[in-house]
């Protein structure tokens, strides 16, 4: 079943007088459960995608439909609480909130919902557990190294339970160890929590992880790779 | 609803931005003690001269004199004046200041008939430490206005000096006029007495009259009798004597208020300055808030809100901190015998909250609607 489908989808900056396309008429669907790897040469429009995807940038033409809602028609507003149902976003830089503890930063999406404090301690707790940081709960982001700091962004991803999750370079910051614990991290979350992921990577290694692997380049989708993600190499 | 459940994120921002908000609320502060300062100063100024319906006290002073040394009224004037149409009752006042410059701390000596005063004022004065009865004992007793005895230190039984004179305080009084509470009251001879040939000579009378309405007609009576009198009277309503005589410095306190009105816009600079350091250097993260789903709105919101919060800290300190020296330190601004306390209470307190949460919104609402309005992409992008 398609989840997300785009169609001649075209992304374009105006910079003085020269237009910039980022994304130039590009198709593509994704399935429910995928988890997608984007690999291209800089500037070949693969976090533009991302950033289309996640709702916090808007097509110049085309349309983009996920789960049935075309989101390029949705109002800022509309887009905004859209975001904070279906999308969780990891970033490579981790962007976490320097002055929040790990605890405080999962908390942030929550704070958007109408819940308890039982059901949102909860919720954080068992978000935090899932990523394997919750004795580091009351840590600020500079008493955490880099994999700490993406395991509690991933946490902040999950924490609503979106089933979209969007990451631009996940592991582009981190060593090989924090590297393979946080793809494998994430290919828990798609096989048994069943997110579909769609992830930017410049690191091939990474793709494995993945269930396939798609290439662009200047706006467009160059290759398709099959299939590979049935288990992550050891 | 969102934005009460995001109200902890705010806090959390303000206290463990520590150096910001400490520098930010501290100029706040300095800058709100200024400001409630004037503004004490100036409800004095307007307390003690704004006339009301219910003043009926008409001041009878020599004419063309404006300070108690040189203004010299026959005492024997009295009981023409109290014949006067209207008058309700009249006392013949003999004030000696302490210095005769403007002063925070003038001490102004009224002599009077103590059993007149008694008979006149009993009902509207409220003796708080001592009693009449040892005032009317001793020919050196004096009663303190509580603000005059505060700010002195004295209590009854303890004697004091001041332009020259010697007095016992007798007692401590409270009153609702402003005048009684920065004086010393003794007997009308006793002054006198205290300088060279004043027997049988007064200051000024303070006139009752049945209401408000007579004050100007009965004010042209009394002046009408004495119009061709060695010694012409001049005579005004309390309020507009006090205006008249405190000219100098209600001209300094109006000019005052520009100093007030400077401190509200460094208050407003200083807010301002401060969030927009703070979206500057926070625009990946309100970047991030908005990629979970925060509206622009909402960020807004935020950012608003934490101005508020800062301008209402900074407020509060500072104007408890002026609020607290005006009272504690009892200063009235005197001049030629006419007092002007410094009013500092708490709608002074209320008012600054209100100016400073209102200023924080301002500084706050530009950046705020910066930081909604931006392409959250570009925000990371640019970062």
């Amino acid at each position: 079943m398609t989840m997300i489908e785009c169609r001649q989808l075209t992304r374009e900056y105006r910079k003085g007088d020269a237009v910039i396309r980022p994304l130039d008429g590009l198709n593509l669907d994704v399935p429910r459960g995928d988890f997608l790897a984007l690999m291209g040469p800089s500037g070949s429009g693969k976090t533009t995608l991302l950033n289309l995807i996640a709702g916090i940038d808007s097509p110049t033409t085309g349309s983009l439909v996920i789960e049935g809602t075309d989101i390029g028609t949705l109002s800022r507003n509309q887009l905004a609480a859209w975001r904070s149902e279906h999308v969780g976003y990891v970033f490579q830089l981790y962007n976490l909130v320097p002055v929040l503890t790990a605890y405080e930063n999962v908390e942030l999406p929550l704070l958007l919902h109408k819940m308890t404090r039982r059901e949102r301690h909860d919720r954080i707790m068992g978000a935090l557990e899932r990523v394997g940081i919750a004795d580091r709960e009351t840590h600020f982001p500079r008493q955490l190294s880099g994999g700490q700091e993406q395991r509690v962004a991933i946490a902040r991803a999950i924490v609503t339970d979106p089933p979209i999750l969007v990451a631009d370079e996940p592991t582009g910051d981190l060593d090989k160890p924090s590297a393979h614990s946080v793809m494998s991290l994430l290919q828990g979350l798609n096989k048994e929590l069943d997110k579909t992921i769609i992830m930017v990577t410049h690191d091939p290694k990474t793709t494995d992880y993945a269930t396939r692997t798609l290439h662009l380049d200047k706006g467009r989708l160059v290759e398709s790779g099959a299939a590979v993600g049935e288990g992550a190499p050891a | 609803m969102t934005l009460f459940r995001c109200l902890p994120y705010v806090l959390r921002q303000v206290v463990r931005h520590r150096v910001r908000s400490f520098l930010t609320i501290a100029g706040i502060g300095v800058a709100m003690f200024l400001y409630t300062a004037v503004q004490a100063m100036n409800n004095g100024v307007t307390d003690a001269t704004t006339a009301t319906a219910n003043d009926t006290t008409l001041v009878v002073y020599r004419k063309d004199r404006y300070c108690p040394a040189t203004s010299q009224l026959p005492q024997d004037y009295l009981r023409r004046i109290q014949s006067v149409e209207g008058v309700v009752s009249a006392t013949p006042m003999k004030i000696v200041v302490s210095n005769c410059r403007t002063s925070l701390d003038v001490v102004t000596f009224r002599g009077v008939p103590k059993d007149d005063f008694i008979a006149e004022r009993a009902d509207e004065i409220n003796v708080v430490a001592g009693s009449f009865d040892d005032w009317l004992k001793r020919t050196d007793a004096a009663l303190l206005g509580e603000t005059l005895a505060s700010r002195r230190g004295l209590r009854p039984g303890m004697t004091f000096d001041a332009a020259g004179i010697t007095a016992y305080v007798a007692g401590v009084i409270r009153s609702e006029d402003l005048q009684d509470q920065n004086v010393a009251y003794t007997a009308l001879e006793f002054v006198q007495l205290a300088g060279r040939d004043q027997l049988g000579v007064v200051t000024q009378f303070n006139v009752k009259v049945e209401d408000a309405s007579q004050l100007e007609r009965v004010g042209s009576d009394i002046d009408e009798i004495f119009d061709t009198a060695q010694e012409p009277t001049a005579t005004f309503s309390e309020k507009a004597f006090i205006g008249r005589v405190a000219d100098d410095i209600i001209e300094l306190v109006s000019f005052a208020r520009w100093l007030g009105i400077g401190c509200l816009a460094a208050i407003l600079a200083l807010v301002a300055n401060s969030i927009v350091l703070g979206v500057q250097s926070r625009l990946s993260e309100h970047a991030v808030l908005q990629t979970l789903g925060y509206s622009g709105r909402l960020v807004a919101g935020l950012i608003v809100i934490e101005g508020v919060i800062l301008a209402v800290i900074g407020g509060v300190l500072g104007a408890v901190g002026a609020i607290g020296v005006a009272r504690y330190g009892n200063f009235a601004l005197s001049v030629e015998g006419a007092s002007i306390p410094i009013v500092a209470d708490a709608s002074l307190l209320a008012t600054g909250l209100l100016v400073c949460a209102v200023i924080g919104v301002a500084a706050g609402l530009v950046p705020a609607w910066q930081a909604s309005r931006r392409e959250i992409a570009e925000c990371f992008r640019s970062v």
